[in-house]
């Protein structure tokens, strides 16, 4: 029950997205035939280009076409490539979203074992430190992030390559190498802020009662903290996964610029840059869909989490 | 608030972070009038070469000074971090306002906006305008001004919210005050603390964002430097000049680092210090007596002076101070008092489950063996299997994300080393024992399932599931319907006779306490103030306060309508306790001596109570309450 009403609130969400960010884009200075054809262009040239487009639509007839194509899976044709922008989404999707899902593995991985060290001795010298350390990590942008591990591991060390991509078809292990740089860099941001949000999550259950209680049969702390604790105190880390998926996105741009990286943020960077629009969009949507399937499926996972959350 | 608190509250960190931000703000402003080299001005020394007197960050590919560019970058980075930040608070907190204040409609738009905001990516969107309406500053702070909007009415609104139900707002508004009048006299004033944390927090995201927009060329444009354009050109030339980028990211990292830490410091200033799953300290300085020489005696449970005292900021409170008893197998002992009289500390105390700001003093013996000598790890050896326990309210007793199942079998197979099977077996006929009707089914199901008396019931099997010789039982029926309240206490009593165990009830309600003990303890502001067999403490009190408890127990002989009898007074503050005995100030006996001279425990005739002028010992004042029954 709450999940269909949320996946409702979320279709109404992604609707609001797309057609803001057609309307936005299209509202823009800024022309498709001048960068198709040339400021030299005749005005009757222009005029024709324009029809063959489809551009001389009213905006939301022309929105309702694009969704309607989108819907079956038709993201039209780039007016600068002339190439469907499907199929060069579906091409550079993988290579995201194996950033993406390194990059969030490599975060929680981290993050849950930090935040449970630096709840147990909140306070303490430990917990100073890693907290010290994680806010060190909020305030690094990523691109910094990303040449200074650029520097230390692939000019002085030279341990992973600085940019390039293998497939995971091509050659496993060099797909590995050339993944885990980007990964961390990407991840190292989230990772602070899962830590930070789990270590005070569970500061708040060790103070309840069946902590207590639990203590009281003589478990040891560290039976405590992980198999009583660490449950009750992860919805709001959940969260924050399936909500930060929109900042992890705007990281995967620069990271995918930066390591040169074929992924989807490259190309919607690439295809800013070249005003082809349709691109644009196509990403846009990409993103915003796997915004709402993330936050659909973080739903799913709460029930796991928490049994009171079944009951419908 | 005292300057020189405030100052030590921020902390260190705080004063360095400001420092570091003035220093990046004052070069800034005067990156014209600083003796520096031209920023643009190529060959200013040679290309790639080091930090030097000259060029302390070196110089660039094209030989410019990097230090002269980085500061410039600090023009590009502050100015639009002010401007957004600006743009952000002028658009945000006036709808963030109307959220918090207007509820219904207004909210429901906002928090859907909201909705939408978080699904948007963000950066694509600012990198698309920026590239569409032109790359310069004006449209750099309009874009990443309006992309922060929803974090500032999302925090104007929470904090509305929160003022806007207080009672000075509500006050305000019955007495007819103008809404207008209300924000501006009541609300803002309070929404400006967490405001003027989050416009440091948003000047962090904001320099970081222009830094993304600038390092993909699409912020400022050349020849005046950014950070991020910095970072960008310098990146190509790492492997020979890695100062060129090194220079830009660390000023950068630390910039946004104490914009960070400021604002972190400033929210912080309201927040309460946190605490953590911590083992008792032992006794040291903050315990004043040592334990007096005492035999240990040859009973099940024995406690000697037993203290907890906590130091907090405004002094030493003694929760617990200086409790002795002793217990023998097959009987109860029941603690009472009022609420803060120490009671549940005390237990707390033997169990060594004190939270870390904590110090105990005094020795507990179990059959002999000192168990505030025990480590906390060879304390749990005999938490479960010799010292069981059950709390207050099952409703936070049990864990709410595990199976009944999981929960009881937990401490077998940890102290008892059963297996699967062998616990879950010994698990249904636990349940069975403390009177659960169908237990193999309630194993599998969650605490959300069952109703209060029966989680009741689950605690105490657990409690009771590795056969302690001690069973101690905080409030255990309160938060219990009446009904369930008398159930509990047959099943406890049973359980008792049948295991042949010792309990400490811990309770308030004497009727409780009358009914099922056979000794008591009355406690008074942490220190025992009569002790005795319960049918003679509760027949003839001798103490006081005791007297005035059970004045104060509703009896079902009260007729209907009757006012309800209520100790006079308030318990005295633990932190600073009056001379003399801690009740006098609600007794009706109280003479010149009780002032100023503590009243020892004193022994009489099996029985023990402190006070100078106790009540004579053939008085009745127990008429309605069963002594005798069980």
């Amino acid at each position: 029950m709450i999940v269909v009403h949320r996946l409702v609130r979320l279709l109404i969400v992604l609707l609001a997205v797309t057609f803001l960010s057609y309307a936005l884009l299209n509202l823009l200075p800024g022309d498709p035939v001048t960068q198709i054809l040339g400021l030299s262009a005749t005005e009757e040239a222009r005029a024709q280009v324009r029809q063959e487009l489809g551009l001389d639509q009213p905006l939301l007839v022309r929105y309702l076409d694009w969704l309607g194509g989108i819907a079956t899976g038709d993201f039209g044709t780039s007016y600068i490539t002339r190439m469907p922008v499907a199929a060069e989404l579906a091409e550079r999707l993988p290579v995201t979203l194996e950033l993406l899902v390194a990059a969030q593995v490599i975060a929680l991985g981290l993050a849950i074992p930090i935040g449970v060290a630096a709840a147990r001795r909140a306070g303490r010298a430990l917990d100073q430190a890693l907290t010290a350390l994680s806010f060190a990590l909020l305030s690094t942008p990523v691109f910094v992030l990303g040449v200074l591990l650029i520097l230390v591991f692939a000019v002085t060390w030279q341990v992973v390559p600085a940019t390039g991509w293998t497939p995971i078809s091509l050659d496993l292990g060099w797909n590995l190498t050339s993944v885990i740089l980007p990964a961390v860099t990407l991840g190292c941001g989230q990772l602070a802020v899962y830590a930070r949000l789990l270590r005070t999550d569970l500061i708040a259950t060790l103070q309840e009662d069946y902590i207590t209680l639990a203590r009281a049969r003589g478990l040891s702390p560290r039976r405590i903290l992980w198999r009583h604790a660490l449950r009750p105190s992860a919805i709001t880390l959940i969260t924050a996964v399936g909500l930060n998926l929109g900042a992890l996105i705007g990281g995967a741009v620069i990271i995918e610029t930066l390591f040169g990286l074929p992924g989807v943020g490259r190309l919607i960077v690439d295809s800013i840059f070249s005003r082809d629009y349709l691109s644009v969009q196509g990403g846009v949507v990409l993103i915003s869909v796997g915004y709402v399937a993330v936050n659909v499926a973080v739903d799913l996972v709460y029930a796991a989490v928490d049994p009171r959350i079944r009951r419908a | 608030m005292r300057r020189g608190r405030l100052s030590a509250r921020l902390g260190l960190g705080f004063w360095l972070a400001t420092g570091w931000i003035l220093l990046v703000l004052l070069a800034a402003l005067l990156a014209d009038v600083l003796p520096l080299a031209r920023y643009d001005e190529t060959l200013a020394g040679p290309p790639r070469s080091g930090p030097s007197p000259a060029h302390p960050f070196g110089t660039d590919g094209l030989g410019r000074d990097v230090l002269s560019r980085v500061v410039h970058g600090a023009r590009v980075s502050l100015g639009v971090g002010l401007g957004a930040v600006l743009l952000g608070l002028a658009i945000g907190a006036p709808l963030g306002l109307l959220a918090g204040y207007r509820r219904k409609a207004a909210d429901a738009v906002i928090m859907a906006l909201n909705d939408v905001a978080q699904a948007f990516p963000a950066l694509v969107f600012a990198l698309a305008v920026v590239a569409f309406a032109g790359a310069n500053l004006r449209n750099v702070i309009i874009v990443l001004g309006v992309l922060g909007v929803p974090s500032w009415v999302r925090l104007v609104r929470g904090s509305t919210l929160t003022y806007a139900g207080r009672e000075f707002v509500l006050a305000a508004r019955v007495l007819g005050a103008r809404d207008r009048r209300i924000l501006w006299r009541e609300v803002v004033p309070n929404v400006a603390v967490p405001a003027s944390s989050y416009a440091f927090i948003g000047m962090a995201v904001v320099i970081v964002a222009e830094g993304s927009l600038a390092f993909l060329g699409l912020s400022v444009q050349a020849p005046t430097p950014t950070w991020g354009g910095l970072i960008n050109e310098g990146r190509t030339i790492m492997e020979d000049a890695p100062n060129v980028v090194l220079a830009p990211s660390v000023v950068m990292f630390l910039t946004v680092l104490s914009f960070n830490l400021v604002g972190d410091r400033l929210r912080a200033l309201t927040d309460v210090r946190e605490i953590g799953l911590e083992p008792v300290r032992q006794a040291v300085a903050a315990v004043p007596a040592p334990t007096a020489p005492h035999p240990v005696r040859d009973c099940l449970l024995q406690a000697e002076d037993v203290r907890t005292h906590f130091v907090t900021p405004r002094g030493l409170v003694k929760a617990v101070d200086g409790v002795s008893f002793t217990l023998e197998r097959g009987r109860t002992l029941a603690v009472v008092g009022e609420s803060g009289s120490g009671k549940s500390m005390l237990i707390r105390s033997i169990l060594g489950l004190l939270p870390g700001t904590a110090v105990r003093g005094g020795t507990v013996y179990l059959s002999g063996d000192d168990l505030t000598a025990r480590s906390p790890a060879e304390m749990r050896s005999v938490l479960g299997p010799r010292l069981g326990t059950v709390f207050q309210d099952p409703m936070t007793a049990l864990n709410p994300v595990r199976t009944i199942g999981a929960q009881v079998t937990e401490p077998l197979r940890v102290h008892l080393r059963m297996g699967r099977r062998q616990a879950r077996e010994e698990a249904v006929r636990l349940l069975a024992s403390v009177g659960i009707p169908d237990p193999a089914r309630t194993l599998r199901r969650y605490p959300h399932q069952l109703s209060g008396g029966m989680r009741q019931r689950v605690t105490i099997a657990m409690a009771l599931s590795c056969g302690p010789d001690v069973l101690f039982a905080d409030e255990p029926t309160t938060a219990l319907d009446v009904t369930i309240q008398d159930q509990v206490l047959r099943l406890l009593h049973r359980l008792r006779e049948e295991r042949d165990m010792a309990v400490v009830l811990v309770s308030h309600d004497l009727s409780v306490v009358a009914r099922w003990a056979d000794e008591v303890i009355v406690m008074y502001a942490g220190r025992v103030v009569e002790r005795g067999p319960a049918a003679e403490v509760f027949g003839r009190p001798r103490m006081p306060y005791t007297e005035a408890l059970l004045q104060a127990a509703p009896r079902l002989t009260d007729p209907a309508h009757h006012r309800l009898r209520v100790i006079s007074g308030r318990p005295p503050d633990l932190a600073d306790l009056p001379a003399g005995c801690a009740f006098r100030a609600r007794c009706a006996y109280a003479g010149d001596r009780c002032a100023t001279e503590p009243p020892p425990l004193t022994e009489v005739e099996g029985r023990a109570y402190a006070c100078w002028h106790p009540l004579p010992s053939t008085e009745t004042s127990l008429e309605g309450t069963h002594v005798d029954g069980r």
